[in-house]
């Protein structure tokens, strides 16, 4: 049997009852005011997970064959409300299936998936929840005007609110002025904003996005940063596949790297990247030129930038050393500084590790 | 109800907006045109001909839009993926397969409609006598409808658009003939035979129910009986068929 992930450990963001906190609450109850009970509402305002995978599954069949294949094996998985979360992973590592067991589009063969509490095999489960699939189509038979209208109709929301909020998100995703254009005339840019405006639509507190970064422009994937950010704020929990692992890096505040169907990692990125120290880089003034030398000799680079040196050291216990020696000459210590992998560094790192060999059916 | 509604909508806007759609009304209307023509060849049967040519040339109409358009409109949304970003929504898998089915129902008899409409006033013009009995046949053909796009739809449920459209159209036949082929059955020598034809015809649709243009061509009315039990047969049939097709449906993963 596979080692199974642990639940998130991560902080919660703020306490029980800070003004902030409160605030979203008393949005919550006035957003799910009408029709629901009063008890169920504060049911779902007081689950601290949005979304949890239990030891989620899902195994395909070569049709010829009858071959098993696991495209996602045990997953274990808590998103908590208000967070960014970026699902990581190679091509065809699982990240897309998951994403569907979560939605309620592909059914998993074991395991558990719970949207505020419920199965989202249920229609009613996916009430507050925004979706963009990977490289989406949409009717291209349809206006983005009467696209956002048919979303609108599917969630519910009223005809004058879906016209007004549809206008909102269009001018906000830059659409505005190809309100009346046939999607088939859209460029990939132009579907992949319509794609964030109906996700959007219904203002849901989980967002699910495939790769959303993808197909835009530098100034495309800043606004959509931003608009993530707002979504944030907002009180929505995000939950995004990417392959842009700079820009995950800092959106996320927790990211999980998937490969071979399995969850490998899971955590926050300064915490992921926390034990990936590389080198520490000492920034100095007044070092005398005998001292450099004698550092040099034993291996540390050790450069002038300036008026200033700097010295790299490898590891924690010859810094101890460098840094005594610097003080004992009397040099003046600018600033010590660990220089961390990036994300794309310590996801490189993370999928060279071999994956535990998934148990296969029968 | 209005998620269904949303999707029935969305399926007349697919079906108005497709080049086929508009060919078979433009085709339909020409057959009316043409029927027109050749009538005074009849020796004094102009009309009858006309309204023949017109209600049957409606009804084949509108069921070969309806296996055309409907058996690619299941496919064309897993394939092209339209259907993720749908069924992510709270919409259940039944309401979205019962929206397909009411707007392509609803293209298909608007069609169907609009010829027969085409034909009545033709008629009018040219005789100054409105032929109010082809209404009974025009309610019939839309009762069959309902039992083609269920047909239709059940298959497309399941299966790619070219088996789907073989399925329909063999089923639609069987359908016409199933009288015939209970008859050749039951009176043939191997019991095994008659068994398996005697299970065949109760699970064929009986198409020949929705038939009543012998009538109108002779100016008889379809009695209110008779719509009734048209009505009545291919509601039943078709809420089966909604039914299968939505129990498949609901199984199968989105890939």
């Amino acid at each position: 049997m596979a080692p199974i992930l642990p639940f998130s450990t991560a902080p919660r963001h703020g306490t029980r009852g800070t003004p902030n906190k409160m605030k979203r609450m008393h949005e919550r109850l006035e957003e799910h005011g009408n029709g629901r009970g009063p008890r169920s509402v504060l049911r779902a305002v007081e689950a601290p997970e949005l979304l949890v995978l239990e030891r989620l599954s899902k195994v395909y069949r070569d049709p010829m064959t009858l071959r098993p294949f696991t495209a996602v094996g045990e997953v274990s998985l808590a998103l908590e409300r208000g967070e960014i979360f970026g699902l990581l992973g190679p091509n065809g590592a699982g990240k897309t299936t998951t994403i569907k067991m979560i939605l309620g589009l592909s059914r998993p063969t074991s395991g558990t998936v719970r949207l505020e509490g419920k199965d989202p095999w249920d229609f009613a489960a996916r009430r507050r929840l925004g979706y963009l699939p990977e490289n989406p189509c949409f009717y291209d038979h349809l206006t983005a005007s009467e696209y956002l209208e048919l979303t609108g109709a599917l969630f519910g929301i009223d005809k004058n609110e879906c016209r007004t909020r549809s206008a909102e998100l269009l001018q906000r995703l830059g659409l505005e002025s190809h309100a009346a254009k046939a999607l088939r005339k859209f460029s990939k840019g132009m579907t992949q904003r319509l794609g964030l405006a109906q996700a959007l639509l219904n203002r849901p507190s989980l967002l699910v996005l495939d790769e959303p970064m993808s197909g835009l422009d530098p100034i495309g994937r800043a606004e959509v940063k931003q608009l993530l950010r707002e979504e944030k704020g907002r009180g929505a929990t995000v939950l995004l596949s990417s392959h842009v692992l700079a820009e995950t890096e800092t959106l996320c505040d927790r990211v999980g790297i998937l490969n071979a169907g399995r969850l490998i990692e899971v955590g926050s990125v300064p915490g992921l990247l926390a034990s990936g120290v590389r080198e520490w880089e000492i920034s100095v003034d007044r070092l005398p030129p005998r001292l450099a030398d004698s550092l040099r000799a034993g291996g540390h680079a050790t450069t002038r930038v300036g008026s200033r040196w700097v010295v790299l050291v490898s590891d924690g216990p010859a810094l101890q050393e460098v840094l005594r020696s610097m003080l004992a000459e009397s040099a003046f210590i600018h600033a010590v500084e660990p220089r961390r992998r990036t994300l794309e560094e310590h996801f490189v790192a993370a999928l060279s590790r071999p994956v535990p060999a998934p148990e296969e059916p029968r | 109800m209005n998620r269904v509604v949303a999707i029935a909508r969305n399926t007349l806007r697919e079906v108005a907006r497709e080049r086929v759609a508009l060919i078979l009304a433009l085709f339909g209307a020409g057959l009316v045109g043409v029927s027109l023509v050749v009538s005074p060849l009849a020796l004094g049967e102009g009309r009858k001909v006309v309204t023949d040519f017109g209600l049957a040339g409606a009804s084949a109409l509108a069921t070969l839009l309806a296996i055309v358009l409907g058996s690619s409109l299941l496919h064309k949304e897993l394939d092209r993926r339209t259907i993720l970003a749908v069924m992510a929504k709270p919409i259940r898998r039944s309401e979205f397969l019962l929206g397909k089915y009411a707007g392509l129902w609803t293209s298909a008899a608007a069609l169907l409609a609009g010829m027969v409409a085409i034909t009545v006033a033709l008629l009018a013009a040219t005789s100054r006598d409105v032929p109010w009995e082809a209404s009974g046949a025009l309610l019939l053909s839309m009762a069959e409808l309902l039992i083609v796009t269920a047909v239709v739809i059940f298959f497309s449920s399941f299966t790619t658009p070219l088996l789907t459209a073989f399925f329909c159209a063999s089923t639609l036949l069987a359908g016409h003939f199933a009288e015939d082929l209970h008859y050749f059955g039951t009176h043939g020598a191997s019991p095994l035979l008659a068994a398996a034809t005697e299970a065949v015809y109760w699970l064929l649709p009986h198409l020949e129910v929705f038939n009543a243009r012998g009538l109108v061509v002779h100016g008889e009315a379809v009695g209110p009986e008779r719509l009734a039990f048209a009505g009545a047969y291919a509601a039943l049939y078709a809420g089966a068929l909604l039914a299968a097709g939505a129990a498949i449906f609901e199984r199968r993963d989105f890939r």
